[in-house]
């Protein structure tokens, strides 16, 4: 997987249909309903509505977790920190991590 | 009065049952009050989650270098205390530059830790099943009248300050009422997150089961969904939370 297509975007090379599912995450997230709706539309005919349909839940079930993640103020834990150490670097996670801060702020 | 539960029968393409029934369960939750709020407060949360998009108090302080700078009152829908219309208008529209001050607020007004967790837990709920509906086209469901009865005001003994802003379960001591929560005997800070309210784990299990993977699953890397492969729901994953700009 090309993994830099996490962070930018991109054709999400080495993924089946990458470029598609990218654009439909991004659009989800976004709030430019035109653009959903076109998305929507290619995504389908590249993979079918059944897939779009479990692609949305996905990208839904993200929107949850991360509110999980940031409302909570969890770290990552030691197992996870050490696990998905290349994998933060390559993406630059930790900087969201120092923006967060942790502080009492 | 009855609302409809929600349903996507009319959908304009085939939904998996799966979704319908884990929303319609978190629907029933809704009516039901829940540890630490009641059930018309907890539709009230849900009805400030979705009127957080349209308030121009977020909305100003979304597109502001610091989100304390503007100054002003959020658009309201309820009559929940302004330190929870805070927490949950910040945790709605701009979650990745929430701090723990949203909790301290809502300690110092007389709230606890159970209360946000809940909280946490019902508006990132309401934003997933909300999302999903954008997503596939289809309108989002009417939130459903309140049921009556106090909250049950139960609380884990054996949570404890941990790597968290609220106390949690440690991960290897889920035993007895909250043995079923991880039974594997672990599970990440995520899953872990909530377990101050454990009803909330349990809630977060039964959606993402449909969303995305049961948690048992989540570490085999051959699991996939019923029409996308690990590859491709990982992507979607990783493009949504680094959308949303989230560390973890």
């Amino acid at each position: 997987m090309d993994i830099g297509s996490i962070n930018d975007g991109g054709e999400g090379r080495g993924v089946p249909h990458g470029a598609a599912l990218i654009a439909f995450a991004e659009a989800m997230v976004g709030a430019d309903e035109t653009a959903l709706a076109r998305v929507r539309q290619e995504l389908v005919k590249a993979i079918g509505g059944a897939a779009m349909i479990d692609a949305a839940g996905v990208a839904s079930n993200f929107e949850r977790m991360v509110r999980i993640a940031d409302g909570t103020g969890i770290t990552l834990g030691e197992g996870l920190e050490r696990f998905s150490s290349s994998v933060r670097e390559e993406l630059g996670l930790d900087r969201l991590r120092d923006r967060k801060g942790f502080s009492d702020a | 009065m009855k609302h409809p539960e929600p349903s996507y029968e009319h959908a304009p393409l085939p939904v998996r049952a799966d979704f319908g029934a884990a929303h319609r369960r978190f629907w029933q939750r809704l009516q039901r009050p829940g540890s630490w709020w009641t059930s018309a407060e907890r539709i009230a949360i849900a009805a400030e989650t979705r009127q957080g998009r349209d308030c121009e108090l977020c909305q100003r302080r979304r597109a502001s270098l610091s989100p304390n700078a503007p100054a002003g009152a959020h658009d309201t829908v309820s009559s929940l205390a302004p330190e929870v219309i805070d927490a949950v208008h910040r945790l709605a529209t701009d979650p990745s530059r929430l701090t723990k001050g949203s909790l301290r607020a809502m300690i110092d007004a007389g709230f606890t830790a159970g209360h946000y967790v809940e909280l946490v837990s019902t508006v990132a709920a309401i934003i997933s099943i909300d999302s999903f509906c954008r997503g596939i086209g289809v309108a989002f469901h009417m939130l459903p009248v309140a049921g009556r009865g106090a909250p049950t005001h139960y609380q884990p003994a054996n949570a404890v300050a941990d790597d968290a802003w609220v106390p949690m379960i440690p991960a290897d001591r889920n035993s007895g009422a909250e043995a079923d929560l991880w039974p594997r005997g672990r599970t990440g800070n995520v899953i872990r997150a909530l377990s101050l309210v454990p009803d909330e784990v349990r809630t977060l299990g039964d959606l993402s089961a449909a969303h995305y993977l049961p948690n048992a699953q989540v570490g085999d890397p051959t699991a996939r969904s019923e029409h996308l492969d690990r590859s491709q729901i990982e992507l979607i994953a990783g493009r949504v939370s680094a959308l949303n700009q989230c560390y973890y």
